[in-house]
C-alpha cells in the first residue's frame, strides 16, 4: 500500500469545515493571547467531548437517511441515572456504568423497532420520544439527584500526561465510528439505504436491521455522552441534556452530511464538534457580549448549510 | 424480539431499584425547615479571612450568569456594572451568559479563569452541576462569590450575596394570611418545580398554615414565572374549584396572571392575592387596586456582591456572606415604587439613567 | 402509475378516513373529558379552551402550509416572541399607534418568513436546520435589541377588547382563532397558491414537470408561516400582555404536535389547515385533562409524547391500509 496513494487525496479533500477550524484557531492565536494556552486547548477539547460522543452516534443515524430527536434527553436521563445509581449502590461503579450504556441501547432500539414497526416518519417518532424521555427523567427527580464517581470524573475531567482523558476516549470512538461507517460492509450498506432506501430494499438488504442497529448505535453513544456529562456535572442534572439534540444535528450537518444521508465524513464531524466549541470558547474570551454570541452562532448555522450546498444539494427525488 | 424484552425489563428493573434505594440523600442544606436559616444568619456573620486572596493593583472581575433573560436577573445585572464602575480599581468586568445550560456554565467559568479573572460573580443554572468548575476556581486562589437563590456552603464558594429566602416568604404568607382573616381555600402558584425558590416557598406557606386550620390548601401548581403559564394554569383551577378565596403567589409577574384569570372568568370579587414583588407591572396593578402589597426582592444583592469582592480582594474586614434585607410594603407605600411610564416588565432603582437596560 | 392510482376508488375513501380521524378523536376526547369534569360540556369552558389555544393554533395554522410542502418550521417560536415584544414596543402605551404596531409585527413576521423562504427554495438546503439557526438568529436579535427586558407597552384598550366575551359567551380571541383558521381554508382551497402547495407536496418532481412554480410556492409558504406566527404573536400579547424578552420558548414544538396531530405529516402533499384545528384542541384538551385531573408535569410530558406517537402512527397506518403507497 503506498502511503501517499492514502495521504495526498486526504488533504486535497479536507472538508471545509476543516478549513474552518483551522481558520478559527489561528485566528484566535494571533489575535488573542488566553486563547493560545495550551490549558485553555485543553479545556476546549473537554468541553467539546459530549457533544462529539453524541455527534458520532447521530452521525450513524443520519447516515442512513434517518434522525434522531430522542439522544438530548436520553442524555439527560442517563446522567440522572447514573448519578442516582452511583449514590445508590457504593462500590458498584461498574455495575451501573454498564446498565447506563444498556439503557442508551435499549432506548435505541425502542426507537429503531417503532420506526420499523409502525412504518412512522423518524422525525415525528424520535420527537415524541422526547417528550416521553422528559417525562420519564421529571418522574425519578425534578431536581438534581445523587453524585458522580472518580472514575467517571476522571474520564470528564482528568488528564493522562496533560492530555484530556475524554479527549483520548473520543479518538478512539472516532477511529472506531470511522471504520465503521466508512470503511465496513454495515457502513456501505447504511449510506446505501441513505441514499435511496428503496433501491437498497431492492438490492436485497435488509433495512430493517440497518436502521435498527443505526438507532442502538446512536442510544449507546448517547449513554456514553450521559456518563461523560455525569462527570462534568458531577451531579444528575435533570435538564442536562435540554437541546443537546438540535446540537448533534447541528455538528453532523456541519461536517458535510446531508440531512438525506447517503454521504458521511467522520473526521469532518469532529472538526464541526471542536469548531462550535472553540467558536464559543474564542466569543467569550474576545469578550463579545452574550446576545451577539447567540446571534453569531445562529448566522454560523445558517452560512454553514448554506455554503455546504454545492456538495449534496440534489434536486429532491 | 425477546433479548430486546428481556433487556428492556431488566433496565426498568433497575431504574424502580434507583428510585426506591437512591433519591436525595446528599442534601447538605434541608431547605424546608426554618432552622437552616437561622444557621445561614449565624454563618453570614463569622468573620472571613481575605488575607490570602488580597491583591495589589487593579481588579477583574468576572461574572457567570446562569441566565440573563428575564428582567429581575437583567437588572441585577445592570446594578452590578454599576456598582463595579463606582470603584476604580476595578479594571474590567465580563459578564458570560450560560442560558440555562449548567454545561456552558461550567465551561463559562473555565473561560473566565482563562482570562485571568480575580473574581467571579455567578448565579447557578444548578448548585451542585458547576462545583467542578468552582473548585477549580478556587483551586486557583480566584475568589468566588455566589448570588443565586440557595446559601451556598462549600470551601469552593469564598463568599455568598444572599436573599433570604424564607424571610422574604415569610413576609409574604404573614400579610397573606393576615388578609384573608387565617381562613379561606387558597391556591399556591410556585415558580420552576423543583426550583429551590419553589422548594422554599411551599415549605414556608405548609408550616404557617398548621397554625390556621380554617385554611385549605387546594392546589400548588408550577408557574415557571411565566405570566402567560399563570394564567392558564389559574384558568384549569377556577374550572376544577367553585370556590377559591384567595392566591399565594409571591412573584408579581405570575400574580398577574392569576388576577387576570379570575378577571376573566368574572371571579375578581372573591380573590384575595397575597403580596408579589417589586415587579413594575405587579405594583401598577398593586397602586390600581390599592390592595395586596409588595415584598422588596433585594436587588441590591448585585451592588453587595460586587462591594464584597471588593472587600475581599482588597484585604478589608468583612464576613462570610452578605444577607440583603427584604421588607413588606403596605399598598400606600407600595404604589412609591411603581412607575407608571415604564414597561411591566421593568423594577424601579436608583441606578442613573445610562445604566438601565438600553 | 399515479394516474392508475387515482383512478381507484378505495384512495378516495381513504382520503376521507385520513381527513375524518382527527375529528372523530376529537369526538371522543370530547366525551371522554366530558364524563371526568362536565365542564369539558360548557359553552364557557370551551370557548376558553379555544381562547387559550389561540396562539398557539393561529400560529399552527401558517406552520400547516410548509408542512404539505414537506418542510418543517422550527423558528415560528421565536417569531412569536419577537412579534409580541416588536408589537408592544411599537404600542408604546398609546391608542393611536394600534394599527401601526399590528402592521408593523406582520410585515416583521413576514419578512423573517421571506428570508426562510429565499434561502430554502434557492439554497435548497434542509428547512429543518435552516429555520432552526434562523430561530437562534431571530432569538439573538431579540436578546440584543432589547438587552433582556422587554420594555414595550400595550395600547389601552387593546387587550381589554381582545380578551372580552362576545354576548358574554365566545371570547373574542377564539374567534380571532377561527377567523384565522377560515383564512387558512380559503388559502388552501381556494387560491392557485393552495393548489399548488399539496401538488408540490405530493411530488416535487413531476411538479416542476407540469410547470408549477415550486420555487414561488416555497416562498410564500414559509411568508405565510411567518405572517401566521406574527399574528400568533400578537395573540399571546393579548393574552398575557407583555411578559418578558422570550414569551414564544418552545412554542415550535407545541405547534409541531398540533399540526402533526392533525395529519399534516412530514409525507407531503396531506393534512390542512382544518385538520390542524382539530389537532390544536385535541392537544389542548388532553392536557388541560391531564391538568384537571392534578396528573404531575411529568406525566403530562409523557402523555404528550404518547399522543405524538399514537396519533402519527395512526395515520401512517389508515395511509397504508388503504391504498398502495410506496415511499
Amino acid at each position: 500500500m503506498n502511503r501517499a496513494q492514502l495521504v495526498i487525496p486526504f488533504f486535497s479533500r479536507l472538508p471545509p469545515i476543516v478549513w474552518a477550524l483551522l481558520l478559527t484557531v489561528a485566528f484566535g492565536a494571533l489575535y488573542n493571547p488566553q486563547f493560545r494556552t495550551v490549558d485553555n486547548a485543553m479545556n476546549v477539547l473537554e468541553q467539546s467531548a459530549t457533544l462529539a460522543f453524541l455527534a458520532l452516534g447521530q452521525a450513524f443515524v443520519i447516515a442512513g437517511g434517518l434522525i434522531d430527536l430522542s439522544v438530548g434527553q436520553l442524555v439527560g436521563l442517563v446522567t440522572v441515572v447514573a448519578c442516582m445509581g452511583f449514590e445508590a449502590f457504593p462500590g458498584w461503579g461498574l455495575p451501573v456504568i454498564l446498565g447506563c450504556l444498556l439503557l442508551g441501547a435499549v432506548v435505541g432500539a425502542i426507537n429503531g423497532t417503532l420506526i420499523n414497526r409502525l412504518r412512522m416518519p423518524p422525525l415525528i417518532l424520535t420527537f415524541g420520544m422526547l417528550s416521553v424521555l422528559q417525562g420519564c427523567i421529571f418522574m425519578l427527580t425534578d431536581r438534581s439527584v445523587g453524585s458522580s464517581i472518580p472514575a467517571i470524573d476522571f474520564i470528564a475531567h482528568g488528564r493522562i500526561t496533560g492530555i484530556p482523558a475524554s479527549l483520548i476516549l473520543v479518538v478512539i470512538a472516532t477511529v472506531i465510528a470511522f471504520y465503521c461507517l466508512q470503511r465496513s460492509t454495515f457502513g456501505w450498506h447504511l449510506l446505501a439505504m441513505g441514499n435511496s432506501a428503496s433501491a437498497a430494499r431492492k438490492a436485497g438488504l435488509n433495512v430493517r436491521g440497518l436502521a435498527l442497529n443505526a438507532y442502538v448505535i446512536s442510544g449507546l453513544f448517547a449513554g456514553i455522552a450521559g456518563l461523560v456529562l455525569a462527570g462534568r456535572l458531577g451531579t444528575g442534572f435533570p435538564n442536562a441534556g435540554v437541546g443537546l439534540e438540535l446540537d448533534s444535528i447541528v455538528a453532523v450537518v456541519l461536517g458535510g452530511t446531508p440531512l438525506k444521508g447517503g454521504r458521511v465524513n467522520v473526521v469532518a464531524i469532529l472538526a464541526a464538534v471542536l469548531f462550535l466549541g472553540t467558536i464559543s470558547n474564542l466569543l467569550n474570551l474576545m469578550q463579545v457580549p452574550t446576545f451577539t454570541q447567540i446571534l453569531i452562532k445562529g448566522i454560523i448555522v445558517i452560512l454553514a448549510i448554506l455554503l455546504e450546498r454545492p456538495r449534496w444539494a440534489a434536486a429532491p427525488q | 424480539m425477546t433479548f430486546l424484552k428481556s433487556m428492556l425489563t431488566a433496565t426498568m428493573a433497575a431504574i424502580a431499584v434507583f428510585v426506591l434505594t437512591g433519591s436525595g440523600t446528599a442534601q447538605e442544606l434541608d431547605l424546608t425547615k426554618e432552622s437552616t436559616y437561622d444557621q445561614i444568619l449565624e454563618w453570614a456573620n463569622e468573620p472571613l479571612d481575605t488575607s490570602q486572596y488580597k491583591k495589589d493593583g487593579k481588579l477583574k472581575i468576572g461574572v457567570s450568569a446562569g441566565y440573563l433573560s428575564n428582567a429581575w436577573i437583567n437588572f441585577t445585572a445592570q446594578m452590578i456594572k454599576y456598582e463595579a464602575s463606582l470603584h476604580p480599581e476595578i479594571e474590567e468586568i465580563k459578564i458570560t451568559d450560560a442560558g440555562f445550560n449548567p454545561t456552558k456554565q461550567a465551561a463559562d467559568i473555565d473561560d473566565l479563569l482563562t482570562s485571568g479573572v480575580d473574581a467571579i460573580l455567578f448565579w447557578p443554572v444548578d448548585e451542585k452541576a458547576i462545583m467542578p468548575a468552582l473548585k477549580k476556581a478556587h483551586d486557583q486562589g480566584v475568589v468566588t462569590i455566589n448570588i443565586g437563590y440557595n446559601f451556598m456552603r462549600d470551601p469552593s464558594v469564598t463568599s455568598n450575596a444572599y436573599v433570604n429566602q424564607w424571610g422574604y416568604t415569610e413576609q409574604v404568607v404573614d400579610q397573606f394570611i393576615d388578609s384573608l382573616d387565617g381562613k379561606g381555600k387558597i391556591i399556591a402558584m410556585l415558580p420552576i418545580a423543583g426550583s429551590s425558590a419553589a422548594v422554599v416557598q411551599l415549605a414556608v406557606l405548609e408550616q404557617k398554615l398548621k397554625d390556621y386550620p380554617d385554611m385549605e390548601l387546594l392546589s400548588a401548581e408550577y408557574g415557571d414565572w411565566d405570566r402567560a403559564k399563570a394564567k392558564q394554569l389559574t384558568e384549569n383551577l377556577l374550572q376544577r374549584f367553585p370556590q377559591i378565596d384567595g392566591a399565594f403567589s409571591p412573584a408579581g409577574q405570575m400574580s398577574m396572571g392569576i388576577y387576570e384569570a379570575f378577571d376573566e372568568a368574572g371571579r375578581l370579587d372573591e380573590l384575595t392575592l397575597s403580596p408579589g414583588d417589586d415587579y413594575n407591572g405587579w405594583v401598577k396593578l398593586v397602586a390600581n387596586e390599592g390592595k395586596w402589597g409588595s415584598v422588596t426582592s433585594g436587588l441590591e444583592v448585585g451592588r453587595a456582591a460586587v462591594q464584597q469582592a471588593v472587600d475581599i480582594l482588597t484585604g478589608a474586614q468583612t464576613t462570610t456572606a452578605i444577607v440583603v434585607p427584604t421588607r413588606y410594603l403596605a399598598p400606600e407605600e407600595a404604589k412609591e415604587l411603581h412607575e407608571p411610564d415604564r414597561p411591566d416588565d421593568w423594577f424601579k432603582t436608583d441606578l442613573p439613567a445610562e445604566y438601565l437596560p438600553q | 402509475m399515479s394516474a392508475s392510482a387515482l383512478a381507484k376508488r378505495p384512495l378516495l375513501s381513504r382520503h376521507l378516513l385520513d381527513k375524518a380521524a382527527v375529528w372523530i378523536v376529537l369526538l371522543i376526547l370530547l366525551i371522554a373529558a366530558g364524563f371526568v369534569s362536565e365542564a369539558f360540556l360548557k359553552l364557557n369552558y370551551l370557548g376558553n379552551l379555544v381562547r387559550q389555544a389561540a396562539p398557539i393554533g393561529i400560529t399552527a395554522v401558517g406552520v400547516t402550509f410548509v408542512m404539505i410542502l414537506r418542510g418543517v418550521d422550527l423558528s415560528v417560536g421565536a417569531i412569536v416572541s419577537m412579534s409580541a415584544v416588536v408589537c408592544a414596543l411599537v404600542m408604546d402605551g398609546k391608542a393611536e399607534n394600534l394599527w401601526l404596531a399590528i402592521g408593523v409585527t406582520c410585515a416583521t413576521g413576514s419578512l423573517i418568513g421571506l428570508a426562510n423562504g429565499l434561502l430554502i427554495a434557492y439554497g435548497r438546503v434542509s428547512s429543518f436546520i435552516l429555520t432552526l439557526g434562523m430561530s437562534i438568529v431571530v432569538y439573538g436579535l431579540v436578546q440584543m435589541g432589547t438587552g433582556g427586558t422587554a420594555r414595550g407597552i400595550v395600547s389601552p384598550g387593546f387587550r381589554e377588547f381582545l380578551n372580552d366575551r362576545i354576548g358574554n359567551v365566545v371570547p373574542t380571541l377564539a374567534i380571532c382563532f377561527v377567523i384565522a383558521v377560515v383564512v387558512g381554508i380559503f388559502l388552501q382551497s381556494q387560491t392557485r397558491f393552495g393548489r399548488n402547495v399539496y401538488l408540490v407536496g405530493a411530488n416535487p418532481h413531476s411538479a416542476r414537470l407540469a410547470g408549477i412554480p415550486a420555487v414561488q410556492t416555497t416562498v410564500i409558504a414559509y411568508c405565510v408561516s411567518g405572517l401566521f406566527a406574527g399574528l400568533g404573536g400578537i395573540a399571546l400579547l393579548a393574552r398575557t400582555g407583555v411578559s418578558g424578552t422570550n414569551p414564544g420558548a418552545g412554542m415550535e414544538f407545541d405547534v409541531l404536535a398540533a399540526v402533526i396531530l392533525g395529519g399534516t405529516t412530514f409525507a407531503g402533499g396531506r393534512g390542512g389547515v382544518g385538520s390542524t384545528f382539530a389537532g390544536v384542541l385535541v392537544l389542548f384538551i388532553a392536557l388541560n385533562l391531564a391538568n384537571v385531573a392534578g396528573l404531575p408535569f411529568a406525566a403530562q410530558l409523557t402523555i404528550k409524547g404518547i399522543i405524538i406517537i399514537a396519533a402519527s402512527a395512526a395515520h401512517a397506518w389508515i395511509g397504508r391500509s388503504g391504498g398502495d403507497r410506496t415511499e
